[in-house]
């Protein structure tokens, strides 16, 4: 009996726009500055603001799909690069050792890019260093390495860092917006 | 008397019309007024900070890889060079930011049982790596593989191993990466974001891509250590007793 009385107080206490718990005696909400109790025009105007930021949410979103996409190609480069060079040369002693590193590295990219939507920071943090190891200990092994394809790296690691850059916005605001 | 101390500090005057409200509110809810939180920083200061943090570990890129793969660098005497740099590294970087830092060296409640439960998991740990992934073992302690034919039979260089393998490392990598990494990460991204990146970048500077898969959940339970207990030591003393653990199967 007593369940009906309950559901429908509670919409009353929270923020229309964050959702976040209010107080009957707040004005502005504590966390994301709604005026629960201003003006129509005032709500009104807030509610466009906070649209605003939504836009921005969806452009930044979009930069961390792309650095998404660059560690789902990173993955496709290593396995497809780790098999031919196994099938190529199957009698070097290193061909296995090789084929499990290249195969490993592709199931990193791929998990880093799955998770690049949940968690952008985590994962264009991680891939753009594991990225950076891969560069140095190529050009260790083979120096001319570092020139080879080097307009294709420059373009990897600009998006990577582009979407680094979008990652910490949203990670803001995530936060203000109560959404994390 | 402590419930009034205790109210009075997660209370602030807002800003702009001094009322007292909560600590953590980002808008004052009598006059609407943005609050600046102390423990947020702007995107530039964020940025500012990840940049550090990328010098820091780059230098660590370079020196672990050409100390691994270069041939030249391949004896006990460049790998102590390297290994030196790398302290002299870990502690200025720790340094640089004291005044956060100091208090990771402050070994509050300090207790023998904790002790004696995380020097139970590091060897349990060790011990189950060392033969589920014997293996395995071999790419990882590739580099201290020849300080072990030293050391065979001889006391003097066993000690030393002991320190370059189990001690030193305990050490400097806690304070390099419990330390100064994961307080930049946690300044950047939530605690279990930044527990995580943290992991992650210790886990490849081993530069064997086959033991991430003990190296990544082994430093995440030092980085929930360290932040649980809120002190670098339990943190060295797991790491120090997991590297011994393994340390000893080869010495003995």
């Amino acid at each position: 009996m007593e369940t009906p009385v309950l559901t429908t107080a509670q919409p009353t206490e929270q923020c229309n726009i964050c959702y976040k718990n209010i107080s009957d005696e707040d004005t502005f909400c504590q966390n994301c500055g709604y005026p629960l109790k201003g003006t129509e025009q005032e709500q009104k105007d807030f509610r466009l603001q906070h649209d605003f930021r939504n836009i921005d949410l969806f452009h930044f979103n979009d930069k961390v799909r792309k650095a998404g996409n660059v560690f789902y190609y990173l993955s496709g480069i290593f396995a497809v690069s780790g098999a031919v060079f196994y099938f190529l040369k199957k009698d070097d002693p290193n061909a296995f050792a090789a084929l499990i590193t290249n195969l490993i590295l592709a199931m990193v990219f791929l998990a880093l890019g799955s998770y690049s939507r949940k968690k952008p920071l985590a994962c264009i943090i991680s891939g753009l260093c594991l990225y950076a190891i891969i560069l140095v200990l190529d050009a260790i092994v083979d120096p001319i390495s570092i020139v080879r394809g080097i307009f294709l790296k420059i373009i990897i690691i600009g998006l990577l860092i582009k979407g680094l850059k979008s990652a910490i916005e949203i990670e803001k605001i995530r936060k203000e917006n109560n959404l994390s | 008397m402590e419930e009034l101390v205790s109210s009075t500090i997660d209370k602030k005057a807002c800003i702009q019309c001094g009322t007292l409200i909560n600590s953590s509110s980002r808008f004052c809810p009598i006059c609407g007024a943005k609050q600046i939180l102390t423990n947020e920083l702007s995107l530039e200061s964020k940025w500012l900070l990840l940049k550090q943090a990328a010098l820091f570990y780059g230098i660590y890129i370079l020196l672990c890889s050409v100390s691994k793969f270069v041939s030249f660098f391949n004896t006990l005497f460049w790998d102590l060079v390297v290994e030196v740099v790398l302290w002299i590294t870990a502690v200025t970087f720790f340094a640089d930011k004291w005044t956060e830092n100091k208090r990771l060296l402050v070994w509050r409640n300090f207790s023998w049982q904790k002790l004696a439960a995380y020097l139970a998991i590091a060897m349990t740990g060790s011990v189950v790596v060392h033969y589920t992934v014997g293996w395995l073992n071999i790419a990882i302690f590739s580099k201290e593989e020849h300080y072990y034919i030293f050391a065979r039979g001889n006391f003097f260089y066993e000690i030393v191993v002991v320190l370059l393998t189990a001690v030193t490392p305990a050490l400097f990598e806690e304070i390099a990466f419990r330390g100064y990494l994961l307080n930049i990460l946690l300044k950047v991204a939530d605690a279990p974001q930044a527990i995580y990146i943290s992991a992650f970048l210790f886990a490849i500077i081993h530069l064997s891509f086959i033991s991430l898969f003990w190296l990544i959940p082994f430093a995440i339970f030092i980085g929930y250590v360290r932040l649980k207990e809120d002190t670098l030591w339990y943190g060295i003393f797991f790491h120090f007793a997991f590297n011994l653990t393994a340390c000893l199967f080869e010495l003995l």
